[in-house]
């Protein structure tokens, strides 16, 4: 997507973005220890955001001389809708995780994400995501041993249950 | 003898058997599905393992990993898009042999090459590795500097069309590494006042953000885009064949070796060397080169299989990374409480054995996999990426928290996912990022031994660089490849290659 000769839409935006964040970061380093000595803490942190100062700021130069722009339109090439949405529903997910637990929220992502990609289908989208949420949990709760957070699911007591069951009571 | 118990230990319990099969079997598919890369896989499942011993995560990964390598192939045959840069050469002339109907057949050759390949590259990867580390126990902390410098300098090679942005991606991993207490003084660093800050950032986080949420959120630019379906009809090769290509392959699995083994060079590079030098010595192919040549399939599979093997010994023995998948590895090495470098065949030599054990089953499964199952495979290929990328997403996610437990690594996680979607859009590569944030802890902390080890003198440190051997020859080397990815010595040498008296000297060199 992205030709070195040619500005892309919001490009010399980031570039700016990063440079700014890059003075930043040499002035927090600068802060951990000065120009103490060379083995001090913040020689390592100086070095390096000194050199990402000086090549960001190159980059934005450069990117500032490029005098001819591309065709991408930042709302349909570079961040089209798609993307924020599934940015937001991402951002929800990790958000939702914890106190609504693993399943249910894992349950609602999948589907509603599935649904929003393929525009339609709900009893598709569910059954998808039914069968690729209890593939996930039975690799990775079960098999792998991941702990994720239960939230509203009572999962330890449902899964003594069922190890009872198996278990035969024991 | 003890060596030999230790590299069978894969094989002979079950468990661990099964699950170098299960990696290697996942490794294949998700190297060769569109969108997915081994890079993504390792990093996602790093989390994952993380609360395993270390042997049954070590197999795991190592499947995925030598499945992967191969698997990225496929996709170049089928689709011409080369699952793993390593790939790029395989598809000159295996996807024209696919679109003459001869998908079957270049699989078949391609699988059997890439277990020759494998091979050769994990038998050098034993015999050397452990000559190669009893030379590095000599190694001072400068040393350790000069080469963790010659790591970083990766970025030439990593960094595609703008070498400043690649030298931008590294500085920020690097920085990334410094962020929390340091490991020497105890002094904060970039925390900002929070606590959560005081263990760093975990290079999980940035490492499922960067390779998992930003691909997958890259991916959706080509949602619309519609699986290709593919008939493949017999896969084995024959014998004749195999016979037939074999003294080539033994040759390319040697340049493969040797340049996985390169800092700087992996096995794309290896690929394309392998592919050049089969196009030199095939004096009278069957079909022309590009247009379906299978030595032209041969000869770049073969090297980048044996140069996993290649890469494995600067990793293992120095704890230098090649490039991006090895950057992981040697994460994922890190998380299970080992540490590569040359203490590692000391302190853990039954380490060594066993990854080389494991490499060499995975290879096994690689060939049995790669010839079987090819039905489920095309269904596999062909799931739709409206259910394929919201699946990367929420495994990226769920890894990111198993880690820590903490959903701190989560917003982690989707901060660098997003900040390596814009990245990749506007041309930085994010190979480099990775590959600082794995190499600066042995930057920093040997920059800092080597100075306090001449009482804080760095003009002490640089007479000892002079006056050793080693050091030399180290900071030689770094000098040396500075210099070849600057601009300078790129015109010097289009320069150099235009000039008619050195392109006689050349021609003249050729024939002789």
């Amino acid at each position: 997507m992205h030709d070195k000769r040619k500005r892309s839409s919001g490009e010399l935006a980031f570039n700016a973005g990063l440079f700014i964040v890059s003075l930043i970061l040499l002035w927090q380093a600068y802060a951990i220890s000065g120009f103490e000595a060379l083995s001090s803490p913040g020689a390592l942190p100086m070095a390096v955001a000194f050199t990402m100062v000086i090549s960001s700021g190159l980059i934005l130069l450069d990117n500032f001389r490029t005098p001819n722009r591309d065709s991408t339109r930042f709302m349909l090439d570079i961040l089209p809708p798609v993307v924020i949405v599934m940015m937001l529903m991402i951002a929800g997910y990790a958000v939702f995780l914890v106190p609504l637990g693993f399943l249910p929220t894992s349950m609602i992502f999948l589907s509603g994400s599935i649904i929003y990609l393929r525009s339609g289908g709900i009893g598709f989208a569910l059954t998808v995501s039914l069968v690729s949420l209890t593939c996930i949990y039975i690799i990775f709760r079960l098999i792998f041993t991941v702990l994720m957070p239960p939230g509203i699911v009572p999962e330890a007591e449902i899964l003594a249950a069922i190890s009872r069951i198996f278990g035969g009571g024991s | 003898m003890e060596a030999l118990g230790y590299f069978l230990t894969p094989w002979l319990d079950l468990k661990l058997l099964l699950l170098v099969a299960a990696g290697t079997c996942s490794g294949v598919y998700i190297g060769a599905i569109p969108g997915l890369s081994v890079t993504m896989a390792v990093s996602i499942l790093i989390g994952f393992t993380f609360t395993w011993d270390v042997y049954p995560a070590l197999c795991l990964m190592v499947g995925i990993f030598m499945g992967g390598v191969y698997g990225g192939s496929r996709t170049a045959i089928l689709l011409n898009i080369p699952g793993a840069p390593s790939a790029i050469a395989t598809a000159l002339d295996g996807y024209p042999l696919a679109q003459k109907g001869l998908a079957g057949e270049a699989i078949g050759i391609s699988t059997v090459m890439s277990f020759v390949g494998g091979l050769i590259g994990i038998a050098v990867l034993a015999l050397a590795a452990p000559m190669v580390s009893d030379f590095a126990l000599t190694f001072q902390p400068r040393d350790f500097m000069l080469l963790a410098i010659l790591g970083i300098l990766l970025v030439g090679s990593l960094s595609g069309e703008s070498l400043i942005k690649g030298i931008f991606c590294g500085a920020m991993g690097l920085l990334i590494g410094t962020v929390g207490m340091d490991p020497l003084t105890a002094e904060e660093r970039f925390t900002f006042g929070f606590t959560q800050l005081w263990g760093g950032i975990s290079f999980i986080a940035v490492m499922i953000g960067m390779f998992g949420l930003s691909e997958a959120l890259s991916q959706l630019h080509h949602i619309d885009k519609t699986a290709i379906k593919q008939e493949i009809s017999r896969v084995v090769p024959s014998w004749a064949s195999v016979r037939k290509y074999l003294p080539l392959s033994l040759q390319t699995s040697s340049i493969g070796v040797i340049i996985g083994a390169l800092p700087g060079t992996g096995g794309d590079i290896a690929a394309l060397m392998a592919y050049d030098h089969a196009k030199r010595i095939t004096k009278n192919p069957e079909v022309p080169f590009g247009e379906g040549a299978k030595e032209g399939l041969v000869a770049p599979e073969t090297a980048n299989n044996s140069a996993v093997g290649g890469a494995f010994i600067p990793m293992l023995t120095l704890g230098i990374p090649g490039d991006a998948v090895t950057a992981i590895m040697i994460g994922a090495l890190y998380i299970h409480g080992l540490n590569p470098g040359p203490m590692l065949m000391v302190d853990q030599p039954q380490m060594f054995w066993f990854i080389t054990g494991a490499l060499v089953l995975a290879n096994i499964f690689m060939l049995i996999f790669g010839l079987t199952g090819i039905r489920i495979f095309t269904k596999i290929v062909e799931m739709p990426r409206t259910i394929l990328i919201p699946l990367i997403l929420l495994l990226s996610i769920v890894g990111a928290y198993a880690v820590n437990n903490s959903i701190t690594d989560v917003y982690w996680m989707l901060g660098f996912g997003v900040l390596g979607y814009f990245m990749k859009i506007y041309g930085y590569q994010l190979g480099p990022v990775i590959l600082g944030v794995i190499l600066s802890r042995l930057l920093d902390e040997n920059w800092r031994r080597a100075i306090i080890s001449e009482q804080g003198s760095p003009a002490g440190m640089f007479r000892g660089i002079l006056t050793s051997p080693l050091s030399l020859v180290l900071l030689s080397a770094v000098i040396l490849i500075f210099v070849s990815n600057t601009p300078l010595w790129k015109r010097w040498r289009s320069r150099a290659k235009s000039d008619p008296a050195t392109q006689e000297v050349t021609s003249m060199d050729d024939k002789g």
